[in-house]
């Protein structure tokens, strides 16, 4: 930590979310030094809890044209260069006899205008093409939409900074700003492991943290009026569908379903939140109960389909008037030169957007350091695949795990060790993760805690929530990233009061007596209440 | 078809009411939809192990704590020392020889190397009167290669931290090198599926040998004497005492505790209906007069008496939906807060409602329906309200010490 | 407003699965074979997945048993078994082999060997043809291949026992399954002695084909459908003619035809299920009825150790055959302790699983043979050629028991008195 206190890089980039990731890639591609710091974990904040959706842009087609654009562009981009972290599912727009069908062609007008390919299908064409949806459907439109792992692309694309030389730091939260001669000249972060303190200078910090970018400015004195707009999920305990549903109509509560993965996605609500409470989000049992109750028109199977949990996340809207719901501001892309708009030298935020869109604004945001710092390189992210992306990687009759990792990994599956009984050894069973995949985690995807294991491997995210599995991950974990038995016994019950946290508001049914399960194993049998901390810390 | 007593339920609490009726020459039913909890269970049965997160040192005296409406209060004070007395008389008969006693707990010593109270413990599990126990003893904790179930890292710091001097190995053999080549099967169960062959544990003794010599205790994973009581094969063979420590699950010595008590029961003539659920109850005035269970269609099961052991949420004893609770084999009256946000705490590890929730009964543990008391027709075990199992670790002794009061309820009429 | 979530409902009960390995414990293979990845991941676990993409599918789920005990273990009452076997059924491209074709097509099979009885008896005893079977066909040497009756059961039946049955006035139709017609007609005698003693007549099913539950296992389940169509349409016209049920004397026969039907094949066999079912449960509801008495010969003395089969465990009825037995006063029934023994229908026969068939009967031999009794009964004839190969001992079905102990001449009395006289009776009459 000494030799980092003094080192020297041409960007610091706040936020370990996937706009900082994309920014820290872009700006290594482009042959500068980069340090990315984030607070906890990557995908701790809004990028790690969203739909995890591909937009095809028709969603914002007929309110915001700009934004449909812009996603289009990029889904047909994304596909190319993260293809092992994108599911290509396709999308429905369906209108049920409660909607308004004149929409229908609005929306179709609109999609191909922003040259977004809209199909009208029949009804029952598109109960053929999707079983699981709403038989009652009086009309359906086809879109390119597509489900998109923000884990995986978030880990690809600070893996890749890190292999063009960016230095990446973990639990790391900046808490302040240095400035002199009215300029940004480095950071003061505090280790969160350690408690240290330690500096980092670049003569540019770009502030990519999401919400917390509001925060990170205000270091400087500056304002960035955003406006924090929760919106909540709920996760099911399996795929109901295969394609993205949506409703043909005004954006929504709870109107689209996404399959991601081994389970599917409805969502979401949007709610205004104070300040104050965006690193402790509650989804209420009113959310839960609107998105049960709107998630069953899209797919009557939802009515019956267990629920893994429910979480919520903030999306980093900029504020443009006084709008209560929130829904009317633009999703569009933010990118503010303080030193043209506040007279701050050495400093940019990038903000608003979307997840999906996290490549095009990296590209501004690098465009505009490079301008700064007098680099004329140009921008190579729409080409150059993602590490594990460079071709599509498949293959058949493989042991389930080496099929899943494949997904996960795509063409740096074989990286993972699957030589040996260890390393084959499967820790969670729900979701395939062996002992070898998580020691690759461990060696190049900043997996030391288990909760990073989590976002990068998917272990304990399945239907057993970690009951059966994260005990035996974690010591596993602990033997690989050589951690106290004490603190990695903390971060478990961490881990497990993180995994409650989700399943608590929707614990009634089979989620209750999951719940109860993990109560029974790991207090009951382990006792691994002792080991808690003090503070009911919860795992970031 | 005509019982004695029919008993709905077949975990901890089932099983002992039906071992003491059965036992007591009466003809028992028993329907039971699957396997138990017990799959989970330690190796312990614990009375009252926390009291407001304090370890309790003396159970009784704890117990005459407890607010009133908890199960243990409704037994009197003195026929508490009786029953726990027939409890491990139960356990003997059945062949599960355990170490411990009622009027003081002792610890067991859980797989991350926490200790908990406890109050009967399987004779060849650890045990400790105090963590002072292992200061200065040299303890080998031998694991069986590539098994993760058994964190040795965090036993390890554990037990250093009593001050014990511990060396962690590991060892395998033909067989359990064989049993590795399952990446999901090298579990407990299968393990000691394995070690149940006599040459297979003498092959595991011979590699134990080999980690080395002098240790004044080795500890092993609770992996032996699923079907045979072999560790003292074990013991001989090594040389060292060999205790064996709970392993995450399913766990073997829970598992032994079923398989003994079912043995038991069968060869005390009692019906086991195994993967049935009741359906339905059948009234007439203040008594049950029949049940029905799904695969037995309508075959009517009568009985005497009737005794409903069916635990809590995760046995199915008590069903939640979004807003209601109910018990879902007889329709009996819950104990239960209203809303669903008071059914649980924020805090994964603070007091959560629900656990105490459960059949209202009265002091006979007779339940009710319809604000009417059912005379024949007991609830005991986790199905009963007013006991938060899991964290004052009282679980496994309220299911057999309100199973043994009402067994004597039941043969005293 | 509308109630939400009341419950969760989902194929094969996936969603109640809480990952809590209870299955594990009681897979009979996974203890012996460790490239089987277990009940809880071939089934709950991957069926998440290949629900996204088959390629989760993996060709190992075939050395699944099908024998259910993980569904019987499981608290939650989760479909394991039938995950698994759906997914074998929806995702494997393994083509049955000849071998699998001749073990799963019982019927045609038996119907051809019957033909030649005395000659493929012998022929298949040989060594020589036992080594051709192994090496050629993957037949397992060591395996006592089950021999051919000279008669089949139903040309017995047409010949010397259909005639009789129309002096009765009410009637049970009689599934018996190719274990009966082929290898041994005196079980299906035996039903017909005690239902004529019971005053019952027996008929046959219009068509009966093979209950196809060696079809499923071997990976024909187009063809188990296109049987278990007949078999129902029968079972329908039994109904119609308003025989009171359809008797079995197998288990499984009896367990595919109830669920296996419906849950793997999807056929709709909801308005016959309830009227199929096993005789010993059918004897057993019309003794506790009163509308039956039995009674039994005075100086009968066996010692009978009771296996319960997989499918009778997961039908969830030993307690009818059970409980029958022991009004059988000179009967003494041992409960021997519940597990499988190996041979779960045709796939013992088969060369690559013989060893782990016989690896995991082996505690349950043992069990035998420290019980030692006067002979094993159960309810599932493929149980029977495993115990009898592999033990000394015979095993008989309960209804053979019964047949055997019954006094026809006083139970034929019994059930033909004028309802007046009921209740002078007098006798060893087994009541419940």
């Amino acid at each position: 930590m000494a030799e980092r206190q003094h080192k020297t890089f041409d960007v610091i980039v706040i936020g370990g979310g996937i706009t900082g990731a994309g920014v820290a890639r872009d700006c290594a591609l482009r042959g500068l030094s980069v340090l990315l710091v984030e607070k906890y974990d990557l995908t701790n904040g809004a990028s790690g809890r969203n739909h995890g959706l591909l937009h095809s842009g028709a969603r914002y087609a007929v309110t915001d044209k700009e934004s449909a654009t812009e996603c289009i562009q990029e889904n047909m981009t994304l596909r190319k260069i993260a293809r092992h972290c994108v599911e290509e599912t396709e999308g429905l727009f369906i209108t049920l006899p409660e909607d308004d069908l004149c929409y229908q062609k609005n929306f179709v007008e609109a999609c191909t205008e922003a040259g977004i390919r809209a199909e009208i299908i029949d009804p029952k064409e598109a109960i053929r093409l999707e079983p699981a949806v709403n038989p009652t459907l009086i009309g359906a439109v086809k879109v390119p939409d597509a489900s998109i792992d923000p884990f995986r692309l978030t880990a690809a694309n600070m893996l890749d900074a890190k292999l063009h030389g960016a230095d990446v730091l973990t639990y790391h939260e900046v808490t302040r700003l240095i400035i002199r001669n009215g300029s940004v000249e480095g950071v003061v972060m505090c280790n969160h492991k350690t408690g240290e303190i330690c500096e980092a200078y670049a003569p540019l910090t770009i502030n990519a943290a999401g919400i917390w970018g509001h925060l990170i400015a205000q270091m400087a004195d500056l304002t960035v009026n955003m406006f924090p707009a929760k919106g909540a999920l709920l996760v099911f305990g399996h795929r109901v569908n295969q394609m993205v549903i949506n409703r043909c109509r005004k954006p929504a509560n709870a109107d689209i379903l996404v399959p991601d993965d081994a389970v599917c996605v409805i969502g979401t609500t949007s709610d205004r939140v104070p300040f104050d409470e965006i690193d402790r989000l509650k989804v209420t049992p009113e959310e839960v109960d609107l998105l049960i109750r709107e998630g069953e028109k899209l797919a009557p199977a939802l009515a019956t389909t267990r629920i893994l949990r429910a979480y919520a996340g903030v999306r980093p809207l900029v504020a443009a008037d006084n709008d209560p719901s929130g829904r009317n501001i633009s999703r569009g892309i933010v990118l503010l030169d303080h030193e043209t708009r506040d007279g701050l030298g050495g400093f940019i935020t990038i903000t608003g957007g979307k997840m999906m869109t996290y490549r095009l604004m990296a590209e501004l945001a690098t465009d505009l350091a490079c301008k700064k710092l007098g680099v004329d390189k140009a921008c190579e992210t729409a080409t150059k695949p993602l590490p594990g992306s460079e071709k599509t990687y498949r293959k058949r009759g493989l042991p389930t795990a080496v099929v899943a990792e494949e997904g996960r990994h795509g063409t740096l599956a074989p990286l993972i060790p699957n030589a040996t009984d260890i390393d084959r050894a499967m820790v969670c069973e729900c979701e395939e993760v062996t002992v070898g995949e998580m020691k690759y985690a461990v060696e190049t995807l900043h997996a030391t805690q288990l909760i990073n294991m989590r976002r990068r491997t998917r272990v304990s995210m399945g239907t057993c929530q970690g009951t059966l599995c994260a005990c035996r991950a974690a010591h596993v974990l602990c033997e690989l990233a050589k951690t106290e038995a004490k603190q990695s016994q903390y971060e478990l019950a961490s881990v497990m009061a993180e995994r409650w946290k989700g399943m608590r508001p929707v614990a009634w049914g089979d989620t209750l007596k999951e719940a109860q399960l993990m109560s029974v194993v790991y207090e009951g049998l382990c006792g691994l209440n002792q080991r808690a901390g003090k503070g009911k810390e919860i795992a970031q | 078809m005509k019982f004695d007593t029919i008993i709905i339920g077949g975990g901890l609490s089932g099983m002992t009411c039906a071992a003491m009726l059965a036992k007591n020459g009466q003809k028992v039913a028993l329907v039971t939809a699957g396997q138990s909890c017990l799959h989970f269970n330690s190796g312990s049965i614990e009375l009252l192990g926390f009291q407001e997160g304090k370890v309790v040192e003396r159970p009784f005296e704890g117990i005459a704590q407890l607010n009133e409406a908890h199960p243990y209060r409704k037994i009197k004070t003195e026929k508490l020392t009786v029953y726990a007395e027939e409890a491990r008389t139960l356990l003997a008969e059945a062949g599960l020889k355990m170490k411990g006693n009622a009027e003081k707990n002792h610890f067991r010593l859980s797989p991350i190397g926490t200790t908990i109270p406890a109050w009967l413990t399987l004779e060849d599990l650890i045990t400790l009167e105090t963590t002072a126990e292992l200061n200065g003893k040299k303890l080998l904790l031998a694991n069986v290669e590539g098994f993760l179930d058994w964190p040795t890292a965090y036993l390890s710091d554990s037990l250093s931290a009593m001050g014990a001097n511990v060396k962690t190995a590991s060892f395998t053999t033909e067989a359990l090198a064989f049993a590795r080549k399952s990446p999901t099967e090298m579990r407990a169960i299968n393990i000691a599926k394995y070690l149940d062959k006599a040459q297979n544990m003498a092959d595991a003794a011979r590699e134990i040998n080999r980690l080395g010599k002098g240790f004044d205790l080795v500890l092993l994973p609770a992996v032996l004497g699923l079907a045979h009581d072999n560790i003292d094969l074990l013991r001989k063979a090594v040389e060292m005492p060999i205790e064996c420590v709970a392993t995450m699950p399913p766990s073997v010595p829970g598992i032994r505790i079923e398989n003994k008590l079912r043995g038991f029961l069968g060869q005390h003539g009692a019906v086991v209906l195994n993967s049935d659920t009741v359906n339905n109850g059948f009234f007439e005035g203040d008594k049950l007069t029949a049940i029905t269970t799904e695969k037995l269609e309508e075959t009517r099961l009568e009985a005497n008496q009737y005794v409903l052991a069916t635990g809590s949420f995760l046995s199915g004893g008590l069903v939640s939906d979004y807003q209601t609770i109910t018990e879902p084999a007889l329709h009996l009256e819950v104990e239960a807060h209203e809303s669903r946000t008071q059914w649980t705490s924020e805090y994964l590890f603070d007091e959560q409602p629900y656990m105490a929730f459960g059949v209202k009964t009265t002091d006979d543990f007779h339940p009710m329906k319809d604000g009417k008391t059912v005379t024949n027709l007991y609830a005991i075990g986790s199905v009963l309200s007013g006991n938060s199992g899991i964290k004052q670790a009282t679980g496994t002794g309220v299911s057999m010490l309100t199973a043994i009061a009402v067994a004597h309820n039941i043969l005293n009429q | 407003m509308s109630e939400i979530q009341l419950k969760n409902i989902s194929r094969h009960e996936l969603e109640q699965c809480l990952k809590c390995s209870i299955c594990t414990v009681y897979c009979p293979v996974s203890a012996v074979e460790p490239k089987y990845p277990g009940p809880k991941h071939s089934g709950p676990d991957l069926m998440r997945y290949r629900i996204k993409d088959a390629a989760f599918f993996n060709e190992n789920l075939k050395m699944c048993l099908n024998c259910k005990r993980c569904e019987v273990a499981c608290p939650n009452d989760v479909k394991v078994g039938d995950i698994i076997q759906e997914a074998r059924i929806k995702y494997s491209t393994h083509t049955p082999s000849l071998r699998d074709r001749m073990l799963a097509n019982t019927d045609f099979v038996g119907t051809m060997a019957t033909m030649v009885a005395p000659v493929v008896n012998f022929s298949l005893g040989l060594k020589p043809a036992k080594t051709v079977l192994h090496t050629v066909m993957g037949i397992d040497k060591h395996r006592t291949f089950p021999s051919y009756s000279r008669q089949k059961f139903e040309t017995w039946f047409k010949k010397e026992a259909e005639e009789q049955q129309k002096q009765f006035t009410r009637f049970v139709s009689y599934f018996h399954g190719c274990y009966v017609n082929y290898n041994y007609p005196q079980l299906g005698k035996d039903l017909v002695k005690i239902m004529n003693a019971c005053n019952y007549g027996v008929h046959l099913l219009e068509k009966e084909k093979c209950c196809g539950v060696a079809l499923i296992a071997n990976g024909l389940s187009a063809q188990a459908k296109r049987q278990g169509t007949v078999n129902l349409k029968s079972m329908r016209r039994s109904i119609e003619n308003r025989d009171e049920a359809i008797v079995t004397t197998s288990s499984t026969c009896t367990f595919t035809m109830r669920d296996e039907y419906k849950h793997l094949l999807e056929l709709d066999n909801a308005d016959v299920r309830d009227s199929l079912m096993l005789a010993t449960r059918f004897l057993h509801t019309l003794i506790t009825a009163g509308k039956i008495r039995l009674a039994f010969k005075k100086d009968y003395r066996k010692k009978v150790a009771y296996h319960s089969a997989c499918h009778m465990e997961r039908l969830g009825w030993i307690v009818y055959s059970t409980e029958l037995m022991r009004m059988v006063p000179g009967l003494d029934l041992i409960m021997l302790e519940s597990q499988c023994c190996g041979i779960a229908g045709t796939y013992g026969f088969k060369k690559e699983n013989y060893e782990r068939s016989q690896q995991i009967g082996a505690t349950l031999f043992d069990h035998i043979n420290e019980v030692d009794p006067d002979c094993v009964s159960t309810d599932c004839e493929t149980c029977k050629w495993q115990i009898e190969m592999s033990t000394k001992y015979k095993v008989i079905n309960p209804i053979s028991l019964i047949a055997e102990a019954l006094d026809v001449e006083e139970t034929r009395r019994l059930n033909t008195v004028h309802e007046a006289d009921k209740p002078r009776m007098q006798g060893d009459l087994a009541m419940p």
